[in-house]
């Protein structure tokens, strides 16, 4: 229905753009489409994740602008591939970041995930994603790559360790993608392909495991627990998929990993490639915890009764094998 | 701008005074624009007007965020957005 439709126009405007003003545009009308989305239901929780994310939104749009328009003054032109003014730079990643969740403003992305739907939260996580990284890689040969690639490196650590003490499924995901975040920005000013090739990869795997928690309704760890009950399957390949985003060697998610840190030791930045691989081990730490959960543990009174579920999600199995 | 980014950044109380700043953050940024063309004399209208269009958008949205907390929350004061425990 119409947001959807405003969504997917707003995205095809940011990622068509050359001109800043677009490029803006096209994230506002994201924006705009996506705090209807978030505060559908009535909820106090609701409404405070959409005024979060609408504050924290609109000003890194702002932002964006600005800095288009301190480099329009200083070069003259708008074009979105010429960066030639250094503190635009600074204030343009430094927006950019603050609308995709990078440390130090990833403040308000837990939150907000927390209080939306899972439906919405997984759209938040993916698709909203996508428009500010394909600025990134517009403009990734001009920006900084020492303040990246600490911003990074932050993600990835502050990812992994506030993710530990959360029994809230969605702010595990949030986390989660937090750290997938900064895996993608470490390797962006080198090799902005395999930027994306994390992305997409992400994007999958992060909403194969919405998708299949939407059908189970799992918000809590406590509720993983039990899901195995309702379609053992689904479990399974739930596990896997958990697996895959931590980066496990014979699963998918191990091959951004695999070919980041390639890349990083050929731009001879070793030290970075065994911090971001170190920190990685705290992510894992959560997943294994989250797999643990949902196949390991018996509910207290072990009774195998299968629940019906109107939603099927036969996708999910397809997506651990790829 | 720097000021009303300042301003942003340190809200304190009410969400009103959020909103506010946000519209003059847009707002210096309509006038500096309006200013480039008078010095190197391009004409750049068509942004102003979808700056404009825009900006006005955010503001709605941000006045029906707005009335929505107050509706859901007793208050707009920050203090009370604290139900997502962190």
């Amino acid at each position: 229905f119409i947001l959807m439709l405003s969504l997917t126009l707003g995205t095809m405007i940011t990622i068509t753009s050359n001109h800043w003003v677009t490029a803006w545009a096209g994230l506002e009308i994201n924006t705009l489409a996506i705090i209807p989305l978030i505060s559908k239901s009535h909820h106090p929780r609701a409404i405070e994740a959409a005024t979060k994310y609408f504050l924290t939104q609109a000003t890194a749009s702002a932002l964006m602008l600005f800095s288009s328009m301190t480099n329009a003054w200083s070069s003259g032109q708008w074009d979105i591939t010429q960066l030639t003014n250094p503190p635009s730079c600074l204030l343009l990643t430094a927006a950019i970041a603050i609308k995709l969740g990078l440390t130090p403003f990833h403040f308000w992305f837990p939150e907000v995930l927390q209080g939306s739907s899972l439906t919405t939260a997984l759209l938040l996580s993916t698709a909203m994603k996508f428009p500010p990284t394909t600025i990134l890689l517009l403009t990734s040969h001009s920006l900084n790559p020492t303040l990246l690639s600490t911003m990074a490196i932050m993600s990835i650590a502050l990812g992994g360790w506030m993710g530990l003490n959360q029994t809230q499924t969605r702010k595990i995901l949030a986390f989660s993608s937090i750290s997938h975040l900064g895996w993608m920005t470490t390797i962006i000013t080198y090799n902005p392909k395999l930027t994306l090739l994390t992305f997409y990869l992400y994007s999958l795997m992060t909403t194969s495991i919405f998708l299949s928690m939407n059908s189970t309704n799992t918000l809590k760890l406590s509720t993983l627990m039990t899901s195995w009950t309702k379609a053992p399957m689904l479990n399974t390949t739930l596990m896997l998929t958990l697996l895959s985003l931590a980066g496990l060697p014979p699963l998918t998610g191990f091959l951004p990993k695999w070919l980041i840190i390639q890349e990083l030791t050929k731009q001879e930045m070793t030290t970075t490639a065994t911090i971001i691989s170190m920190l990685s081990l705290l992510g894992l730490f959560f997943y294994l915890r989250l797999t643990y959960c949902s196949t390991i543990t018996l509910p207290p009174n072990s009774s195998n009764k299968m629940k019906q579920w109107s939603i099927k999600k036969p996708v999910n199995t397809l997506t651990p094998t790829l | 701008f720097s000021w009303s980014s300042l301003g942003l950044a340190f809200h304190r109380t009410h969400l009103i005074s959020s909103l506010l700043c946000l519209e003059s953050i847009i707002l210096s940024i309509y006038i500096a624009l309006s200013i480039w063309p008078i010095k190197n004399q391009t004409s750049a209208t068509l942004m102003q007007i979808l700056i404009l269009a825009f900006s006005a958008c955010e503001a709605s949205a941000g006045l029906a965020i707005l009335i929505a907390s107050t509706q859901t929350h007793v208050s707009d004061h920050l203090r009370n957005l604290n139900l997502l425990q962190c």
